[in-house]
């Protein structure tokens, strides 16, 4: 079992508190992703939980058990660093076997496990070059051997992927999930991408500045944002957010946006904010071009269009508003036509001055 | 662990810096601090004063103010630094420097040629020198000179500051080349051809743009060399001994004769003190102005 | 056309100017080294009238040049050995640390590095002597006193080697921690933190991680050091008076100053093989001398 808890965690620079009140916790076995901004204090906590960096208050338990006081080597935990930190001066067989190599193993017996570790990791043409002959996909699966050949209960990531190109980083991305299903150790991940945290965590923490902003699986983030932070973080491209102010009076609830649109609002209890600035967030998938048949709930002029050849996306202008819109496949339109918007109720996400409202 | 990991850290980087920390604390700091303290007593290696040294105050200072052989090795240096390291090595450096920088073969044989002065021992340079300056019409100088119609003479005697100035200029020519090549490269080569468009001539590179754009480069050689300069001792203690009458007798090898030849440590001291003063006061300015990254 | 003509012209003055300074530099090498072969060599530049090679046998067969060869190689190089490990050492603490006494420390490693040694020889003399008093109590009440004398050439701090071991460290001790510190600062912390990672203790990571990493830096760090001691005349002269134990440079220093006993020949086959390792350790360390010079101001 090995089960992580961040307790209440906050950590200080000299007088610059840089985590503030940080909990969270990640189930045995679980692929757990921190991302967040640069800055937000990802890498600090991953290294809190490798006992390389100091908690200052709060509590980092392992298993229930508190670890804060015990040294790194001492922990059970394994770190595949961002520059992967392969000790240049040994082949890749002894960087892989070298933690076996230090508690005395024999070295038959180290052969034979670094063996298994390269096939698994398709490593085993190279275990007799140095880091210096190897590419940044190859080392990177070296730093990966490293670790795992411990057999560690957790296993922790910093930003693993940034330093390889588009296609390697899609192609180790499997290669990762593939390996945590087969081993099933903890997994604690950082990241700035949330494409990579969407695609293969099991939970996500989002932070922001030292604070989480949320705490929840892949999915529940998308459809479920508790934020405009984490709305506009997760998701590519951003959610749209539109200003605007909420009149509950009538039957129906509706939204007003500045631009004087209005879109009623069924299903929510909103009596408390009526009259309210919000923001109306909607996902440039959820909004729907029509033709002058159907209804719409507002037209603009269309600003900038993108082609991508699958999906085509539209900036279309409203008076002071830009709504981003997405199109399937092409379509025969350019900058300066006019376009009618329907949008989909059923995705629409409010936000008060911070925090999110709920539907009904 | 019983202890925070990070504390045990701190404390290990602590015990890693004793053995340099007491190394120079029991050789140089302390002795510096002893300097001071010494240079107020009358404290000598042998006669009386040797055995129960008193303290005189700033008798020992007094006395400097009044000492010509003080003020003669002040005078000495000054030339001695100003001649060999601030006018000779810096141009011949810095000529070195723009001269190697040229399109031109055998480039590495001219470096190792200039390199060798500065890479051997201090004794074995002045040794080498004996031979060229000493022994009236036989030495090397006297039969080169000769060529050209000068007298031969015994040239320690008779230019004895000259001859020490050149002896330095020799050995530093490579400090200086290397420092300057090395400011010389940080000049981006778009500077020149910009300069060139706008029709400057070589010389007029040379003196509005390279010299400027080098001055940095230039400030700090000037203070590591003073420094280094004023800190001289062997190559010129084995050639001349501070002699002839006190002719060559730089401040460091002041300090040896009124020590060890006159045994008077006090008074030795208080020309320390005043030599360590300036040299701590060379590395002040070296910090500050040139922002030392630490 | 004219862009051609500036070109050479520039090329002859550099030829020019460069072998003249050329010529400056390696002439007063010449006598010494047609005077080690010279069967009759004498203080001034003559074209030998036969090679031998009598001069550097002699070395080895008579008189003191081998003793003082020997002297210096023990001593400067128990002095290097001694820089490079407490350098190394006290290099990495510098590097790695934040504490409130880094900035004071390193200020005054480059304060002591313009300190000239002139300036502290006599109350280091002083120091050094109030050690040999104590050194000696304590060997005179250990070992038998015929063997008092031996003893305290080696273990003594006046007179003997283990003192002079010590002040010649400790004046090369500022460059190699600056030089060392340089060179750590330049090496990511990341491989001691995977090797703490992998489970490995300090001494592992000392001995496993860290000193194989470093060995650039400490090589550099040494080859000074071992320039800097090898050449240093004041310390030895100062320290050092019997004549068994005398290095090097005060021997060959003393032995040109003797008026009636003078082997042109035999000592300039001495001052060339005092040269060589020096020379040879320049020539290695060359791509770390800009560092030295600029003190660390370009990293």
């Amino acid at each position: 079992m090995a089960t992580i808890s961040i307790e209440n965690v906050r950590k200080h620079y000299g007088a610059v508190e840089v985590i503030k009140g940080v909990s969270f916790e990640v189930a045995d076995g679980q692929f757990a992703v921190l991302v967040g901004p640069s800055g937000c204090g990802k890498s600090t906590i991953l290294r809190m939980i490798a006992g390389l960096e100091c908690v200052t208050e709060g509590d980092i338990k392992l298993d229930g058990k508190r670890i804060n006081d015990v040294s790194p080597d001492q922990r059970g935990i394994a770190m595949v660093f961002q520059s992967y930190a392969l000790y240049p001066h040994m082949t890749v067989a002894d960087n892989i076997g070298f933690s076996l190599d230090l508690k005395k193993v024999p070295k038959a017996t180290i052969r034979k496990e670094v063996g298994q570790v390269a096939e698994l990791l398709k490593l085993s043409e190279l275990l007799d070059r140095r880091p210096a002959a190897l590419s940044g996909g190859q080392r990177q699966r070296v730093a990966i051997g490293r670790a795992i050949i411990k057999k560690p209960r957790v296993i922790l990531f910093d930003e693993p992927l940034s330093n390889l190109d588009a296609s390697l980083r899609v192609q180790m991305r499997a290669e990762l999930q593939r390996l945590h299903q087969e081993l099933r150790p903890t997994i604690v991940y950082v990241t700035h991408d949330q494409v990579e945290a969407m695609t293969m965590a099991d939970t996500i923490v989002v932070l922001n500045q030292g604070n989480v902003a949320q705490c929840a699986p892949p999915i529940e983030l998308y459809r479920r944002p508790k934020s405009t932070f984490v709305a506009t973080f997760i998701g590519s491209p951003r959610m749209n957010l539109i200003k605007g102010i909420i009149s509950s009076k009538e039957l129906t609830p509706s939204f007003t946006a500045a631009e004087g649109w209005t879109v009623p609002l069924a299903g929510r209890d909103l009596l408390a904010t009526d009259l309210q600035p919000v923001w109306l967030g909607i996902r440039p998938e959820d909004i729907r071009l029509v033709d002058a048949n159907s209804a719409a709930d507002l037209c603009g002029k269309i600003a900038i269009v993108e082609r991508l050849g699958a999906e085509t996306y539209l900036n279309v202008v409203k008076g002071t508003e830009t709504l981003l819109v997405r199109v399937q496949g092409d379509i025969a339109l350019r900058p300066g036509d006019t376009v009618r918007l329907a949008l989909d109720r059923a995705a629409f996400h409010l936000f008060d001055q911070a925090d999110r409202v709920l539907p009904a | 662990m019983s202890r925070p990991y990070e504390s045990r850290v701190a404390w290990q980087n602590r015990m890693l810096l004793v053995p340099a920390l007491v190394l120079l604390a029991c050789f140089i700091l302390i002795p510096a601090g002893a300097a001071v303290y010494i240079s107020f007593t009358n404290d000598a290696l042998t006669g009386f004063a040797a055995a129960h040294p008193q303290f005189v105050g700033l008798k020992n200072y007094a006395r400097l103010f009044s000492d010509d052989g003080f003020w003669n090795s002040l005078v000495v240096t000054f030339f001695f630094v100003f001649g060999s390291s601030i006018v000779g090595q810096f141009v011949l450096g810095l000529a070195s420097a723009v001269a190697l920088r040229q399109p031109i073969s055998f480039r590495p044989v001219f470096n190792a040629a200039i390199l060798l002065p500065n890479a051997v021992p201090e004794v074995v340079a002045s040794f080498i020198w004996i031979s060229m300056l000493a022994g009236g019409k036989y030495s090397t100088l006297s039969r080169i000179v000769g060529l050209f119609g000068i007298p031969s003479q015994n040239w320690l005697e008779s230019v004895p500051l000259l001859m020490i100035i050149v002896v330095n200029t020799w050995r530093g020519i490579a400090f200086a080349m290397i420092l300057m090549t090395s400011g010389l490269s940080a000049v981006p080569a778009e500077v020149y051809e910009a300069a060139r468009m706008d029709g400057a001539t070589p010389r007029q590179i040379f003196w509005r743009i390279t010299l400027p754009l080098l001055q940095p480069t230039i400030f700090l050689y000037m203070l590591v060399s003073t420094a280094g300069t004023i800190a001289i001792f062997g190559l010129i203690y084995t050639l001349t001994r501070g002699g002839p009458g006190g002719a060559t007798e730089i401040i460091g090898i002041y300090i040896y004769n009124q020590s060890f030849t006159a045994y008077q440590l006090g008074y030795g001291s208080a020309v320390a003190v005043i030599m360590l003063g300036v040299s701590v006061a060379l590395g002040a300015i070296y910090v500050r102005v040139l922002k030392v990254q630490v | 056309m004219i862009g051609l003509h500036k070109f050479t012209r520039a090329q002859a003055i550099a030829y020019g100017f460069l072998t003249v300074t050329v010529v400056f530099c390696l002439l007063p090498f010449l006598w010494v080294v047609l005077a080690s072969v010279d069967p009759n060599a004498s203080l001034f530049l003559s074209i030998p009238k036969g090679i031998t090679a009598d001069h550097f046998i002699k070395i080895f067969t008579a008189q003191k040049g081998a003793r003082w060869f020997l002297n210096s190689l023990v001593t400067v190089g128990a002095a290097t050995a001694l820089v490079v490990i407490v350098g190394g050492m006290g290099g990495y603490a510098l590097s790695r640390t934040n504490a409130w006494w880094k900035r004071p420390f390193l200020y005054a490693i480059i304060l002591v590095r313009v300190v000239p040694p002139t300036a502290l020889i006599v109350p280091l003399y002083k120091v050094m002597l109030f050690a040999n008093g104590v050194m000696g109590a304590l060997v005179r009440s250990i070992v038998p006193p015929d063997h008092v004398r031996s003893t305290m050439h080696i273990f003594g701090f006046v007179d003997g080697y283990f003192g002079l071991i010590l002040v010649l460290s400790a004046m090369q001790l500022p460059l190699a921690l600056w030089i060392i510190k340089t060179f750590f600062d330049l090496t990511p912390k990341e491989y001691e933190e995977a090797a703490l990672m992998d489970g490995a203790n300090v001494f592992q990571r000392i001995h496993r991680i860290l000193v194989p990493l470093a060995l650039p830096g400490l090589g550099a760090a040494g080859l000074l050091a071992f320039i800097g001691a090898w050449g240093d005349f004041l310390m030895p002269l100062t320290f050092i008076s019997s004549p068994d134990l005398q290095l090097l440079p005060i021997g060959l220093f003393r032995a040109f100053q003797r008026a009636n006993i003078l082997d042109y020949g035999y000592l300039s086959a001495l001052a060339l093989l005092y040269m060589l390792p020096a020379v040879v350790a320049f020539g290695l360390a060359r791509r770390f001398l800009v560092q030295t010079f600029t003190g660390g101001i370009k990293g």
